[in-house]
């Protein structure tokens, strides 16, 4: 892959900063968008989407109450470009069509990597509005 | 223009929001399973819990379509009573029909719930009039849906011979289709579609990259290597590339999707009842554009001067496994 200018910049940056926004977020909207979901199955687990080019990214657990950053390595990695993790948040695109044409890697625990995609697919994220409105 | 009525849309949702995409675009009929071994996609965080089940006919109901409940694995051995359970909650919900594929909890959903509808499911495998006929005979199934290995013709004559009204598959993946009896996933990971509800599970699946290349295994086992470019399918062993006599490739079967786009008034003509669209374990997103295009097709299919339009083939094409459309069974002009 060709590596653009903000993908050399990334590379440089570290990730602890991204991934702690990223679990206070997830604090935040939890109770609200998966009120009856323990999240038991990332309690110790650690699971990381990866930005394909910089190759930089975010790894997250459940420590039983609360998503939290880590520095371990992942369980299980999503690896995707930008954009595509942007459609994918969008529901513009497909999860499996995106693997089907390679856009989309999962690596290492597979299960733990399906149980994620399919809460996401379940998640009614019309229930963030109040939130972020 | 014939006065024959177009077939009921019937798509698959795995969630509450993909119920909802699938209402939204046009489904007549959704298909849903719960979340335990009786249904033939029992994947991780897939699937119905109580409220969403109770949220999600309340969506249905209020659209005016129907909810079908897919409770189409086999009932396995000193567990029978789970499989029960299913066809107890199902008609305790008030579905609009069950799907079921064993002789046996047929039997046990008509005797205990005699107004329950039932369905036969693609799983229980029948083929041919004679034993729709007995399953209708035993069972009081109202509509049965048909293996994927029928031509169209064969699908014509059975809809002439029976009563029961007759769906088929109109888009979705394909697979070795052996109906029902398919263990092939069982050699290498212990667990079919028909027994455990899920071939190939993702506990057993490992996808490693290795200098560009992705490597697929199945409990070990490397079933396909994907060079930079090719397209992936799911990983099943009738989808792997083997080494047979010196040579590598798809020994089973290349990943391939059934797209009738091109047969939709035929199977209209022939009095189809209902068109399935397969994929409960698609995200909302492949719902949503694979009922739309289906329900644009199917309106337009009612009408003369029918053609495919490119728009909707692409469309079907971008969530295609393999990146390859068939006929499927349908075409067989060999025959």
């Amino acid at each position: 892959m060709t590596r653009q200018p903000w993908m050399r910049l990334a590379a440089l940056l570290p990730e602890a900063p991204p991934s702690h926004a990223a679990a206070a977020a997830l604090n935040l909207a939890r109770r609200r968008l998966w009120p009856e979901e323990p999240f038991d199955w990332l309690i110790g687990r650690r699971l990381r989407f990866e930005v394909a080019g910089p190759d930089r990214g975010v790894t997250l657990t459940f420590d039983g109450e609360r998503f939290v950053a880590s520095r371990d390595a992942a369980d299980c990695r999503f690896i995707a470009s930008l954009a595509d993790y942007l459609h994918l948040a969008r529901r513009s695109e497909d999860p499996d069509t995106l693997f089907f044409q390679r856009r989309l890697r999962i690596e290492g625990d597979v299960e733990l990597g399906l149980q994620l995609k399919n809460l996401l697919d379940a998640t009614d994220w019309h229930k963030l509005h109040p939130v972020i409105s | 223009m014939s006065a024959l009525s177009s077939p009921k849309l019937v798509c698959p949702a795995g969630s509450l929001p993909a119920l909802r995409a699938a209402v939204d675009a046009g489904a007549d009929a959704v298909y849903v399973g719960f979340r335990d071994a009786t249904n033939a996609r029992n994947f991780a965080g897939l699937n119905f819990g109580d409220t969403q089940l109770r949220e999600g006919l309340a969506y249905v109901r209020r659209h005016g379509r129907e909810l079908l409940v897919a409770i189409n694995t086999y009932a396995q051995g000193g567990q029978t009573r789970q499989w029960q359970r299913a066809v107890d909650a199902a008609a305790e919900l008030g579905a609009d029909a069950v799907i079921i594929a064993d002789v046996g909890l047929l039997d046990y959903a008509h005797r205990v719930h005699p107004q329950l509808r039932l369905h036969l499911s693609v799983q229980g495998s029948a083929t041919n009039p004679a034993a729709i006929r007995l399953a209708h005979e035993c069972f009081g199934i109202r509509r049965a849906v048909l293996p994927r290995v029928l031509t169209l013709a064969q699908v014509q004559q059975v809809i002439a011979q029976t009563e029961v009204e007759i769906e088929v598959f109109g888009f979705g993946s394909l697979c070795v289709m052996v109906e029902g009896r398919c263990i092939l996933s069982s050699y290498a990971t212990g667990a079919s579609p028909n027994t455990a509800g899920v071939c190939s599970p993702a506990s057993a699946v490992r996808w490693h990259d290795v200098n560009g290349h992705t490597e697929a295994r199945l409990s070990g086992v490397l079933i396909d290597r994907y060079a930079p470019g090719d397209p992936a399918g799911y990983p099943t062993l009738c989808k792997g590339r083997f080494e047979v006599a010196g040579d590598t490739y798809y020994a089973l079967e290349e990943p391939t999707s059934l797209n009738t786009l091109a047969i939709l008034p035929e199977l209209i003509r022939a009095g189809v009842a209902a068109i399935k669209v397969e994929g409960r374990q698609r995200s909302p997103a492949y719902v949503a554009g694979v009922t739309a295009t289906l329900r644009a097709a199917l309106d337009a299919a009612a009408r003369p001067g029918y053609s495919v339009k490119r728009s909707w083939d692409t469309a079907l094409a971008n969530v295609s496994e393999g990146h390859q459309q068939t006929l499927g069974a349908y075409s067989r002009p060999w025959r």
